[in-house]
């Protein structure tokens, strides 16, 4: 749906800005001067409302923590063929010491 | 004075392409030295005279448009073109990838367990924050598409509370993406599946602060009455990156985040 908007705009050029031509009812229904309230309606109708259900769903995953995996010391895992050029060497840039076991096990 | 007698514009003698490219060799060279030789300031030069050259260089396009008057209609053209082939570029920038991540997923090797995603991997729920940061950046496609038709519509109070609006998601998906990046159980150093899975999304991310400080430029020139409604290329340009950053976070999500788990 973004990409036919982008879509319209190369191919249109300066004319792009109008709606969408015949894809979707509401494109379809809406006048030229009527564009910027069509946009308006969709955000704070659909939009930010799906924003907002996605982040009571996480809210509501977060609830219940997940205990963490057992270490097993697979040698296709925490690879360290060349130390990492900040601190000592060990550690990935966003190491997490309670979910990232260094090569030789968690931390903690 | 002289006028000229085309529509082009022939820009004045300018810095920073040269400084810009002593920047891009500073930074570069600077990166081997980190790796190589433990030391960072080569790089911190570079990185810091890239962001220089790219505010003074852009803040000349600026005068050299808004207050100079030297972007006609075929200058306008060809700047379309150009931002149109670089967009382009960065889809195969991308494509390559999503490459290594489909040649590594699709035949997992003995090493792994065979099977993707590898032994000991335990991904990240797509149903969780990766679907938030979807929603995200798909109302954020609206917001900006709502910011679009009121900069047309000249109504300016809109225009500013819908791009304030895009740039405020682009930023709380930044967000989600660093900490979803220190909670994750497994690490850029795990096998091919964190090689993948980091490189990719991280270059994702990159674009996604570069498509949020374009559209955050656009903002502040849309408050200072930059764009009027027939003509704002800035603003086009930065709605086409981020929707373009929008849809290589939707194959992204569909890959790597959902059939990849």
């Amino acid at each position: 749906m973004a990409a036919l908007g982008r879509a319209s705009r190369l191919l249109l050029g300066a004319a792009a800005p109008r709606s969408l031509p015949a894809r979707g009812v509401a494109a379809a229904a809406a006048h030229e001067e009527g564009g910027a309230r069509m946009w308006k309606t969709l955000t704070f109708v659909v939009a930010l409302p799906g924003v907002a259900v996605c982040m009571l769903n996480c809210y509501l995953k977060a609830q219940h923590e997940h205990e963490r995996p057992e270490f097993v010391p697979y040698p296709h895992l925490r690879i360290r063929t060349k130390r990492f050029p900040w601190g000592d060497g060990n550690k990935t840039l966003f190491h997490n010491p309670h979910v990232n076991p260094l090569p030789t096990g968690y931390e903690d | 004075m002289a006028h000229q007698a085309h529509s082009y514009h022939m820009v004045d003698p300018s810095p920073w392409p040269i400084l810009g490219a002593a920047a891009a060799l500073l930074t570069a060279s600077g990166l081997t030295m980190w790796f190589h030789s433990n030391s960072p300031r080569l790089l911190i030069m570079g990185l810091i005279s890239t962001i220089l050259v790219m505010f003074q260089w852009w803040r000349d396009i600026v005068r050299e448009s808004t207050f100079q008057g030297h972007h006609t209609p075929t200058v306008q053209k060809g700047l379309r073109y150009g931002m149109a082939l670089f967009i382009t570029s960065e889809a195969f920038f991308f494509l390559g990838f999503f490459w290594a991540f489909f040649h590594s997923s699709l035949a997992p090797t003995p090493e792994l367990g065979g099977q993707w995603p590898p032994v000991g991997i335990k991904p990240l729920d797509p149903m969780d924050v990766p679907l938030l940061n979807t929603a995200i950046l798909l109302a954020s496609g609206v917001t900006v598409t709502w910011a679009h038709h009121s900069i047309t519509e000249a109504s300016r109070k809109q225009a500013i509370h819908a791009l304030l609006l895009t740039v405020l998601l682009g930023f709380y998906f930044t967000a989600l993406q660093a900490m979803e990046y220190y909670e994750a159980p497994f690490s850029i150093a795990d096998g091919v599946y964190g090689s993948t899975f980091f490189v990719a999304t991280g270059f994702h991310g990159l674009h996604v602060i570069i498509g949020s400080t374009f559209l955050l430029v656009c903002l502040l020139r849309l408050i200072k009455y930059h764009f009027t409604p027939s003509h704002h290329f800035g603003f086009e340009a930065a709605a086409w990156y981020w929707h373009f950053v929008d849809v290589v976070w939707l194959f992204l999500y569909i890959s790597i985040y959902w059939w990849g788990s």
